[in-house]
């Protein structure tokens, strides 16, 4: 039975399928990105993120990442920006993937303050593209004889994306099983209370019904999307609510591209006919790609058994490691929404409202003087709104502090923190240990103990 | 499949039955009947509160600066007094003016231009001299305003006479009398600018501010609770703190404080604090209180520990208040003299910050940052 089973997974995984739905991927998703950083840089944020600040807080084990001087950042994003188009256009498509991967996630790696669950989404999806055959078919590259048309391949590089976007829907909604979400539908209450203005339905926004509604709709839905998009009967209508669900997130709460790169990317899931009518219909748009393509013969993808085998590999180890990450918080004792110990890179997606002010305190141990940080010396509002709430992140701007001390000359200078946080509007209260000296301490992985435990009340 | 639909199924299930057990809970039924009137706040906020105190600034900056021409055309004790008290009376008003920081403030740049202190009496005494400046650049913007006529009108160690003298018989009168009649002038300019900024016969301003009532960045709320938390935190980091030595390892720095040459730094902390719980509360000067964000937290049943977070910020208001009223004397003198006393001061306005900062913005759902930017 499981050997039968198993046996007809591995026959529906390799079965040769029409390429259409990868290509139109690698337009779609190269057309987002380059909306994506034409957003970013017409909103100013490229000066307002990267230019402004005077530091950054780099992820752990990626100290070395420099941040360009202005010219070198507007650089770096018009390589973000032309990249993806390439992708788009799937031109010199081998390397355009590889620099959009690079490019993107060093803008990424810059400053942890813009951490996003959809940046890393981004980030992780490029680098699958860069192994996929995406741009070998209804491509710039076909179309310049740059390389040979393929157009089928094993169902299983599809999968590869598809399994990438499961992975997100499936555990955004694990996430979501969690008494405040469930039972107090927070934060929910608190989102969706200023929307009362919206046209239409706004009376409703402050509704505490509409808030458990839509907490337990949201779990629902992210929970089993991707099954209701993988079957062929429920298809349509899982599409139409992932529009729905998308334009609601859109409209409710800041959250940028998101909904948009989620609402095309979901196409992923329907079979090769339905791309192959959107590509011709591109087509008679863009008669440049029309010619010596209207009759295809096909032509099925074949890899050298080495490669196959490694690259078979390289995804299966992506794949773990996709769902032990979000699991790693079981290793750390305490309330992961509030210690953050294990909270990124998990598709915990608009999930806690969480909000903090820290006042550092500096001590000279030689003088026996202490007094505050005056903050807005070094951080930009946003910074600091962000590291108010992350542990890591004021141990960073303790750390950075101390050398700033001792450039002016004090000996051990002592930093530490009074920092009140209140997490899905249960009241404010300290959040790290106010006597801990931060600058005897060193980021790790290890349980940052300094971190005060949360008592509910 | 099949299988998995049958699982959705009893998740729906399992969330209708919870969604009603939980219906249960007293106090999870009181949803409100109808949604909070943000507008009406907007309303009072704007046509109780801010339009009155720009229209009382700008009165006591007319008489500010007629003040201002009586003492120049003839510098005697008598016009300095009548001076020195006007001078007062609308560095107070000021308090009540400068959280409103958007709008026609924004664009007039008020707190730079006006309230930037300590300011820099070398430079002022250079300028002054020199007898040629232009006033208008960001480098300027710590030799003007309330703290340079602070400097000329009542020094440093200087009596009445001492400074009477220097608009008449100082070999540099004449210029001095020119520079103290440009600065004022400036404020006065300014405070009709921004009067007329609001009026509805004028820039109507007032119109803008009470038609965006959403809560997103650049709304009315967004912009006011943004200057709200921002203001407060100039009065315990600028006004308190510093002087207080909080930024300078314990060392008082008294010359830092507001006003430091007249002295009445703390009157005018006192002020800026009541302006601020007016904010709060919707209350107008003549203790007509509307609605405000006390009632908004009310609304939405914002909680704060066993209590209302309303009740948890009024409370800390009045301690603040009361901390702040027991600092006697200068306080360039009560920091290096009483600094416990300030400190008890320093020590509420943190507490309310984070009240303000963290606690009502997060339950109001506004953002605190001056850049618009996604979230996950």
């Amino acid at each position: 039975m499981i050997t039968q089973r198993i046996s007809n997974l591995r026959s529906r995984l390799t079965e040769q399928v029409h390429i259409a739905p990868l290509s139109l991927f690698r337009v779609l998703f190269g057309l987002m990105m380059f909306a994506s950083v034409l957003r970013f840089w017409l909103k100013g944020w490229i000066t307002e993120l990267y230019v402004k600040p005077q530091f950054f807080f780099k992820y752990y084990g990626f100290e070395w990442v420099e941040v360009p001087n202005e010219q070198g950042l507007y650089f770096l994003f018009a390589l973000v920006a032309i990249s993806s188009l390439f992708v788009m256009l799937g031109l010199f498509y081998r390397i355009s993937s590889v620099a959009f991967f690079l490019s993107f996630t060093y803008v990424e790696l810059l400053d942890k303050t813009n951490y996003l669950n959809h940046y890393y989404f981004v980030s992780i999806v490029a680098l699958l593209m860069i192994f996929l055959p995406a741009g070998k078919y209804f491509s710039l590259d076909v179309r310049l004889r740059l390389t040979q048309k393929i157009t089928h391949v094993q169902r299983w590089l599809i999968v590869v994306i598809q399994l990438q976007l499961g992975i997100v829907y499936f555990f955004a909604g694990l996430a979501k099983l969690n008494y405040d979400w469930l039972i107090n539908a927070q934060p929910l209450r608190i989102w969706l209370q200023p929307h009362t203005d919206m046209p239409v339905i706004g009376f409703l926004m402050d509704k505490i019904w509409l808030a458990y509604f839509f907490s337990w709709f949201g779990a629902v839905y992210d929970l089993t999307i991707p099954f209701f998009l993988l079957n062929k009967r429920t298809r349509y209508f899982a599409y139409a609510t992932v529009i729905a669900f998308h334009v609601l997130t859109a409209i409710l709460f800041p959250i940028g591209m998101f909904p948009y790169v989620m609402i095309v990317s979901t196409l992923i899931f329907f079979p090769a006919q339905f791309h192959l009518k959107i590509i011709a219909i591109l087509r008679s748009i863009f008669t440049f790609f029309k010619s010596g393509e209207s009759d295809e013969p096909s032509v099925a993808l074949v890899f050298r058994p080495t490669v196959k085998k490694i690259l078979i590999s390289l995804f299966v180890i992506h794949f773990i490691f996709q769902v032990i990450i979000p699991f790693r918080f079981l290793l750390y004792p305490g309330n992961l929404f509030w210690t953050e110990q294990g909270f990124r890179f998990s598709w915990r997606v608009m999930l806690i409202e969480k909000a903090g002010k820290a006042f550092f305190h500096v001590r000279d141990p030689d003088s026996n003087r202490e007094g505050e940080v005056m903050m807005n010396n070094y951080l930009t509002p946003n910074q600091e709104k962000m590291m108010a709430t992350q542990p890591d992140m004021i141990l960073q701007y303790a750390r950075f502090l101390e050398k700033k001390y001792e450039e002016t000359g004090m000996r051990d200078p002592q930093i530490t923190v009074e920092s009140y946080v209140t997490l899905n509007g249960k009241g404010s209260r300290l959040f790290i240990n106010r006597y801990v000296d931060l600058t005897r301490i060193n980021d790790s992985f290890t349980n940052k103990w300094w971190i005060l435990p949360l008592e509910e009340k | 499949m099949k299988k998995k639909i049958s699982i959705c199924l009893s998740l729906v299930c399992l969330s209708l039955f919870f969604s009603r057990c939980d219906k249960k809970k007293p106090e999870e039924e009181a949803s409100p009947e109808s949604s909070f009137d943000k507008s009406g706040m907007l309303a009072n906020i704007g046509d109780n509160l801010i339009i009155p105190a720009y229209a009382d600034f700008n009165t006591s900056a007319d008489s500010f600066q007629l003040s201002a021409n009586a003492f120049i055309s003839n510098p005697s004790h008598g016009s300095l007094d009548v001076l020195q008290s006007a001078f007062t009376k609308c560095y107070k008003k000021y308090q009540w003016i400068s959280t409103y920081e958007f709008g026609p403030a924004e664009t007039e740049f008020i707190r730079n231009s006006m309230n930037v202190f300590p300011c820099d009496t070398i430079e002022i005494n250079s300028k002054i001299a020199a007898a040629n400046y232009d006033l208008s650049t960001i480098a300027d913007i710590d030799v003007k305003g309330f703290p340079a006529v602070d400097y000329l009108l009542f020094g440093h160690h200087l009596n009445d006479t001492a400074i009477v003298s220097l608009f008449s018989t100082d070999a540099n009168a004449s210029n001095r009398k020119t520079y103290l009649s440009t600065i004022i002038s400036e404020i006065k300019n300014k405070a009709g600018i921004i009067y007329a900024g609001w009026q509805p016969n004028g820039g109507n301003y007032i119109s803008v501010f009470k038609n965006s009532t959403g809560s997103d960045v650049g709304s009315s709320i967004g912009l006011l609770v943004n200057q709200l938390c921002y203001d407060l935190e100039l009065l315990k980091n600028a006004r308190i703190a510093i002087p207080l030595g909080k930024r300078s390892l314990g060392v008082p720095l008294p010359e830092k404080s507001e006003a430091f040459y007249s002295g009445i730094s703390v009157s005018l902390a006192s002020e800026h604090l009541n302006s601020l719980e007016n904010v709060y509360l919707g209350r107008s000067k003549q203790n007509v209180d509307g609605l405000g964000f006390d009632n908004y937290l009310n609304h939405i049943d914002a909680r704060y520990f066993s209590g209302t977070l309303d009740a948890a910020i009024k409370s800390k208001f009045s301690a603040a208040k009361s901390k702040l009223s027991l600092i006697t004397g200068r306080l360039s003198d009560a920091v290096i003299s009483n600094p416990a006393t300030v400190d008890a001061a320093y020590m509420e306005l943190q507490q309310l910050v984070v009240l303000l900062k963290v606690d009502m913005t997060s339950a109001l759902g506004v953002s605190i940052t001056y850049v618009d930017n996604d979230g996950d």
